[in-house]
């Protein structure tokens, strides 16, 4: 397992308490799962993604994560409307152990620009796993 | 609560990255750095080393002990062995449960037979105290002792552990001559045996060729002092044959893809019968019991049968075990629980067939993704082949019961398939 100062978690983007981060991109967000999440889990089998045009509500479960041991549920970091699902997860789920940032699950369209400042930066993310 | 135990290899597998995790009240490795899936299909493909300290471990002695052990036992130890139904012979060892008076089971074990009046048991992590307990009732003549601190445990499992003990042993002719399945070497105790098993390095040991993975191993007890050395010498035998260190996680979809139940999750508080294991129990070709044992009539006088099938899944799509979730019938009727759901990495459909990664060929290899399994306990009978389904909230997979998972299983074949005996 990643010690805390192993863990990669780029800047750029936010994060929920949930482990789930996120970037923007005009009024577009690209949705995936951060290291420290991919760590817990351990491989994994399977990703269970929601179809383009499903709509969510920030905190709702959008789709969930297999690993050989376990079942995950993702929640939603910010309310909006799939636009995209990335179709590589399906055949490669092993990608989001490999890099999770590179290996976004969802793209959405955001319903509210100000939820993404709700979030938690680098450090405030990093803080709580500390916790 | 107790205080979580470490065993003897705890800093080792700190220091090879695992990922840690109490189990029956030992902290032990989930998976290593490599991930559980690279685990499991090591041991498929080569070998793997697992620390299973955590398992527990009795001697009983005295003039009473088979005695005791015929009574307790669902095994009948004078016709367990083999087609041939023969006796338990010193130097082989037999899988079976210990039942309660209402028919449910306590805990499963190993017995070994050391001679007449002694014998080993090997019983679940944190169980030695309780059946411990549980065979004094009996209130018959044998000293017992748990011996659980007193002995460690490594497996290597995999089809090339044949190629690693040829490494590791001092007299390999020796001591894998006719070693059949379910039988062992040396003893448990240094300077008692005759003969004795010693590794190239010096280290005396018990080697038993049984296991929990489903493939070709053994399963080594050792002295807590010398234990750290034995996994040294272990890995350096079996590096060059791709063994690696192997978690808890690798050796639950292994055992669930052998069809091999887990103590108090798939076998436990309730009454022990129609089960894919019903082979431990005595029973002839006319379908009676050759002996009487402690839970034979709770077990044949059920009333509300219930059953236990193993299942696989489609894809690797898991609903795991819980209060949240229940098995379906394909109506949508709830008709029984999960009782363990994991991913058997190395497993894949063709068709109706499910087939091994071990039979494929290396492109093919590479499309591999496993498949869901593990059992089920249902209120009706199913018939093999018919589909149910798990259900978890809004989630529900569909799975066939099946006889069989995983296939070409290596742990009963010839050690001669693995390696050249002079």
């Amino acid at each position: 397992m990643k010690e805390l100062d192993e863990l990669i978690l780029p800047d750029d983007i936010r994060y929920s308490a949930d482990h789930e981060w996120a970037r923007i991109e005009d009024e577009f967000a690209y949705i995936g799962i951060s290291d420290f999440a991919q760590d817990q889990l351990g491989d994994i089998v399977f990703v269970d993604m929601p179809e383009v045009g499903d709509s969510f509500d920030q905190g709702d479960e959008f789709g969930s994560l297999e690993s050989v041991k376990a079942v995950s549920e993702m929640y939603m970091p910010l309310s909006g409307e799939v636009v995209e699902i990335n179709e590589d997860l399906s055949e490669s789920p092993e990608l989001l152990n490999a890099d999770p940032y590179e290996n976004w699950i969802i793209k959405i369209r955001m319903e509210d620009l100000e939820d993404y400042d709700q979030l938690l930066d680098a450090e405030a993310y990093l803080e709580s796993l500390e916790e | 609560m107790e205080p979580v135990k470490k065993t003897p290899f705890y800093q080792t597998h700190v220091n090879l990255g695992a990922n840690m995790a109490a189990f029956g009240g030992y902290e032990m490795p989930l998976w290593y750095k490599t991930g559980a899936k690279q685990e499991h299909l090591a041991v498929i493909e080569q070998a793997g080393l697992f620390d299973t300290s955590h398992m527990a471990l009795l001697t009983i002695e005295g003039k009473d002990a088979f005695a005791l052990l015929q009574r307790s036992f669902s095994r009948d130890l004078l016709r367990c062995l083999g087609k041939e139904h023969q006796p338990l012979a010193a130097g082989r060892c037999a899988y079976g449960v210990f039942l309660l008076k209402n028919g449910t089971v306590l805990d499963d074990a190993i017995v070994y037979k050391i001679h007449d009046s002694m014998f080993m048991l090997v019983v679940n992590a944190s169980m030695g105290e309780k059946v411990a307990a549980h065979l004094a009732t009996y209130a018959m003549d044998v000293h017992i002792i748990d011996y659980t601190d007193r002995l460690v445990k490594l497996d290597v499992q995999g089809r090339a552990t044949g190629k690693v003990l040829q490494q590791l042993l001092a007299d390999p002719a020796a001591a894998l001559d006719q070693f059949v399945y379910f039988s062992y070497r040396g003893c448990f105790e240094p300077g008692k045996a005759n003969p004795a098993v010693f590794t190239k390095g010096g280290t005396e040991i018990l080697l038993s060729r049984t296991g929990y993975t489903g493939e070709f191993g053994v399963e080594i007890f050792v002295q807590p002092e010398k234990a750290l050395a034995l996994w040294q010498e272990i890995m350096e035998c079996g590096a060059p044959f791709g063994l690696i260190p192997c978690g808890l996680a690798a050796r639950d979809s292994l055992r669930a893809g052998a069809m091999l139940p887990l103590s108090h999750q798939d076998i436990g508080d309730w009454i022990f019968g129609n089960t894919p294991w019903d082979f431990v129990l005595p029973t002839d070709e006319n379908g009676s019991f050759t002996k009487e044992f402690v839970g034979d009539s709770a077990v044949i006088n059920e009333k509300d049968k219930r059953f236990t099938y193993g299942f696989a899944g489609f894809d690797p799509r898991k609903i795991l075990p819980g209060e949240t979730s229940f098995v379906a019938d394909l109506e949508g009727n709830r008709i029984g629980r999960i009782l363990t759901c994991t991913t058997d990495m190395a497993i894949h459909r063709k068709g109706d067939e499910i087939i091994s990664l071990i039979d494929m060929g290396e492109e093919e290899k590479t499309t591999i993704k496993g498949l869901s399994c593990g059992f089920v306990l249902v209120d009706r009978e199913v018939e093999i082949g018919q589909r149910v389904s798990l259900v978890s909230g809004r989630r529900a997979v569909e799975v066939e019961i099946r006889k069989e998972i995983r296939p070409s299983r290596t742990a009963g074949m010839a050690l001669s398939k693995f390696i050249a005996l002079k």
